[in-house]
């Protein structure tokens, strides 16, 4: 397990006595993106991968997380933000292992990922923006706004529950 | 077979001391509080239990007090007897008295009295139906009692050895007299005298202090804890998984430092030892004789033959073979239908069968026997056989297969169309066959193990459906070998051979390519060239399927793995073989467990995940895609399920 480094940017409030909670900022692409902290389990190196025959690209296969197969994604490449480079040769150097009560899965980071602690009031929920139609329209749950830091805060497993079924190729 | 009964009469025991000792339990509570309706249902519930197990074991002693202690709990139940002091003391007696009987079934000693207490019970709760009908039985008591006088008068005084019969007659005359009124109680004590160990006092309170005071030394206040303990099947998947991950880890240090450390030669087969006799152990755990299955068949049988007014017989054979647990039960449905099936299918009805001269019953067998890594279970039937032109009708019918196909295929072949999915030859619908699971799941679910399925069938004269099954799925051997996109496994049961050929072998015809291998002409196809596919229906387009083929030199050397599956035969050109060796296979978890071609993954040596190919789906997709009728909508059954 990598150590996260934990960078407290924004003081509690004690008077308002907001309710603050954590969450783990990393990139893709060009931009930040962060995931609440009790969606990750643990930040690892990237183990070998093996490729899934008949899966779509961004499914990058599975590899062995302590003793477990899990399938390892790579959202950039999901979200059409990852450069070529990116896609073939494979530079992401960590794994966040996110897990909930029906999937544990991998996620390709580059860098290892900072924590945060944020307030429910630095997230702004209701962001203007024109939805991917493709990855439904729930799977962002707020725009963390942190001094000039724009941060995408996602659930990643509306993605995934979504995706379920079209990470494998149709015989159509 | 004798092990078979010792591990039963293993499981009684500790059931019953569970059973005992829980109603010792609930006892305390409702002498707490009278009103406990819970803990009358429950001890109600376990004493039934407890007398038809001790019933089934042929303990009837058991059986007769746990019978006593139901009708008590049964006339509680409806309010018939008020729970007093007495009553529970009666009851703790009772209890005391079984626990002394299980205990002697376990170490057989000297023998435990019990009839005082049984007795009193059992008159208590004949009391109270006599009080309901008191009147009724004043007549008969005294015919009974006239006539207990006269066929008693000798034995009472021959009471220096009565003979056995004399003393059955008694007992059975006792219960005639409970039977007929309050009356017979003084009678009773007076047939209790008659045998030797119990003394002529009629005062049942006192026998029965005698009797625990004789039964003492066996039960006393000495605590036995079951020596057999239940477990949760889920903590045994999660022990194995660990063994299955240290093998993989021993497999990987071994590795690592094989190259350097010769030395430790000694060390590493120590740790090989350990680990192997550990996974051994943990898989001996799992394993369970095949009657615990078998035995639930005396009553589907009975059932599904009473349904189809046929006669049948049911035969079990190798019931003390084991297999995994997890097999059993996955197995379980299938073998449910396929008995089934033997029934509503194979046995004619009755009329027929004595036309034939065949006899009226039908007979069923179900064997099971041990092959080194194999359980191979058999289901038997003496009936009509599967008729190769009936199964090839309905073929047609079902768009299964053409006329100019069927007319070419062996009647073997024919028969094995019942696997298809789609097919179900049940010309009518019942309540037993033909609701909507057919063979094709059975198919499934031995496959899904790694088991096959055959069938031989003679015409009139029977069909034997034959299960070869993996007697645990832990450890399975595996075929190694490089594609692409890394390195894969194939289960050794899949693979038949293993042949290097050069390109100047390989034939093209068509879109398929052929070799033949021992005489017989085999379909090949490049996985990479599989694997590598957008669409899976683009399998059937030159461009995609042989590419591969197009690129390679003529005198290249090609890796081939012939693989045999529902008596088909393909092979599968690779990049390279690797190895043979024994892999932990796991699934995968979701969001990809619906990944086609692949039935798991294992972790090698290096750490490195290697997935497992999942033949029978490529094979079944192979020869579907080349299927004349129903192409398009069998690739889109395939790809729903």
């Amino acid at each position: 397990m990598e150590s996260v480094t934990e960078n407290k940017i924004l003081p509690v409030n004690s008077e308002k006595k907001q309710k603050s909670f954590q969450i783990i900022v990393f990139k893709l692409g060009s931009e930040e993106y962060a995931l609440s902290i009790e969606q990750i389990k643990e930040v690892v190196s990237t183990p070998n991968i093996a490729r899934i025959p008949l899966t779509q690209s961004y499914i990058k296969g599975v590899g062995n997380i302590r003793g477990n197969v899990l399938a390892i994604i790579d959202l950039a490449e999901r979200f059409g933000i990852a450069s070529e480079a990116e896609i073939n040769h494979g530079t992401h150097k960590y794994t966040l292992v996110v897990a909930s009560e029906e999937y544990k899965i991998g996620i390709l980071v580059k860098e290892v990922p900072n924590t945060l602690r944020v307030t429910d009031a630095d997230i702004d929920t209701s962001p203007h923006m024109i939805q991917d139609s493709s990855l439904g329209n729930n799977y962002i749950r707020g725009i963390v706004k942190s001094g000039n830091r724009m941060i995408i805060l996602m659930d990643v497993f509306k993605i995934i529950t979504k995706e379920d079924k079209e990470f494998i190729l149709k015989a159509d | 077979m004798q092990s078979g009964d010792d591990e039963i009469k293993e499981i009684f025991l500790s059931e019953a001391f569970e059973q005992t000792e829980e109603l010792n339990k609930l006892f305390t509570h409702l002498e707490k509080n009278h009103t406990n309706k819970q803990a009358i249902e429950a001890i109600f519930r376990i004493t039934h239990t407890l007398k038809a197990n001790a019933a089934g074991m042929g303990l009837e002693d058991i059986a007769a007090i746990a019978h006593v202690l139901e009708d008590i709990f049964n006339e509680i139940k409806t309010d018939n007897i008020t729970l007093n002091q007495d009553l529970f003391n009666d009851l703790f007696k009772a209890n005391d008295i079984l626990c002394a009987l299980i205990n002697q079934v376990k170490t057989p000693g000297l023998p435990v009295k019990f009839r005082g207490i049984k007795t009193k019970l059992e008159v208590r709760v004949k009391k109270l139906k006599d009080e309901a009908s008191e009147n009724n039985l004043q007549d008969a008591a005294h015919t009974s009692q006239a006539q207990l006088n006269k066929d008693y008068k000798k034995p009472v005084l021959k009471r220096k050895s009565p003979s056995k019969a004399q003393l059955e007659k008694a007992s059975r005359l006792t219960k005639t007299i409970l039977t007929d009124a309050k009356t017979g109680i003084d009678m009773i004590h007076a047939i209790q005298a008659l045998a030797p160990s119990e003394t002529t006092d009629p005062n049942p309170e006192e026998s029965i202090e005698k009797e625990a005071a004789k039964n003492k030394p066996a039960d006393d206040t000495k605590i036995v804890i079951s020596e057999n303990i239940h477990i949760p099947v889920r903590k045994l998947d999660n022990l194995l998984n660990l063994v299955g991950e240290l093998i993989i880890e021993k497999d990987r240090v071994i590795a690592l430092n094989g190259e350097h450390g010769k030395g430790r030669l000694n060390e590493y087969t120590r740790l090989q030892r350990i680990t192997s006799e550990l996974q051994f152990s943990v898989m001996d755990i799992r394993l369970v004789q095949v009657n615990v299955l078998f035995n639930k068949f005396h009553r589907i049988v009975r059932d599904v033959a009473a349904i189809e007014n046929k006669k049948v017989n049911l035969l079990l054979e190798g019931t003390e073979n084991e297999i995994d647990r997890n097999i059993l039960q996955i197995i379980s449905d299938s073998l449910v239908h396929l008995v089934r099936n033997a029934i509503s299918h194979g046995i004619e009805p009755k009329e027929q069968r004595i036309r034939q001269g065949k006899g009226e019953h039908g007979t069923l067998k179900l064997s099971a026997k041990s092959e080194k890594n194999e359980v191979i279970i058999e289901i038997t039937d003496d009936g009509q056989g599967i008729d190769p032109k009936r199964i090839a009708k309905k073929a047609i019918e079902k768009g299964l297969l053409t006329k100019e196909n069927a007319s070419l295929m062996s009647d073997e072949d024919i028969i094995y169309l019942i696997f298809e999915p789609g097919f179900s030859s049940a010309e009518k619908i019942t309540a037993i066959s033909g609701r909507g699971v057919g063979m094709d799941v059975v198919k499934k679910a031995i496959d899904s193990i790694g088991g096959t399925v055959s069938i031989d069938s003679q015409t009139g004269a029977g069909t034997t459906i034959t299960l070869r099954l993996p007697s645990s799925m832990a450890m399975k051997g595996a075929l190694l070998f490089e594609l692409e996109s890394g390195a894969f496994a194939i289960p050794l049961s899949y693979t038949k051979a293993v042949i290097a050929i050069s390109k100047k072998e390989i034939h093209q015809i068509g879109n398929n390519l052929m070799t033949t291998h021992l005489d017989k002409n085999i379909s090949l196809i490049y996985l990479n060239d599989l694997f590598n596919l957008k669409q899976l229906s683009d399998s059937g387009k030159e461009k995609f399927m042989l590419r591969s083929f197009n690129k390679s030199s003529m005198d290249e050397k090609l890796h081939i793995i012939i693989i045999s599956f529902n008596k088909k035969d393909i092979g599968f050109v690779v990049n390279k073989l690797l190895q043979q060796k024994e892999i932990v296979e796991k699934p995968l978890c979701k969001p990809l467990r619906e990944v086609k071609f692949i039935s798991g993954a294992t972790i090698l040596g290096n750490g490195n995940v290697c997935l497992v190919l999942d033949a029978p789906a490529i094979v079944n997709f192979l020869f579907k895609g080349s299927k004349p009728s129903t192409h398009q909508s069998q690739f889109a059954a395939e790809t729903n399920y």
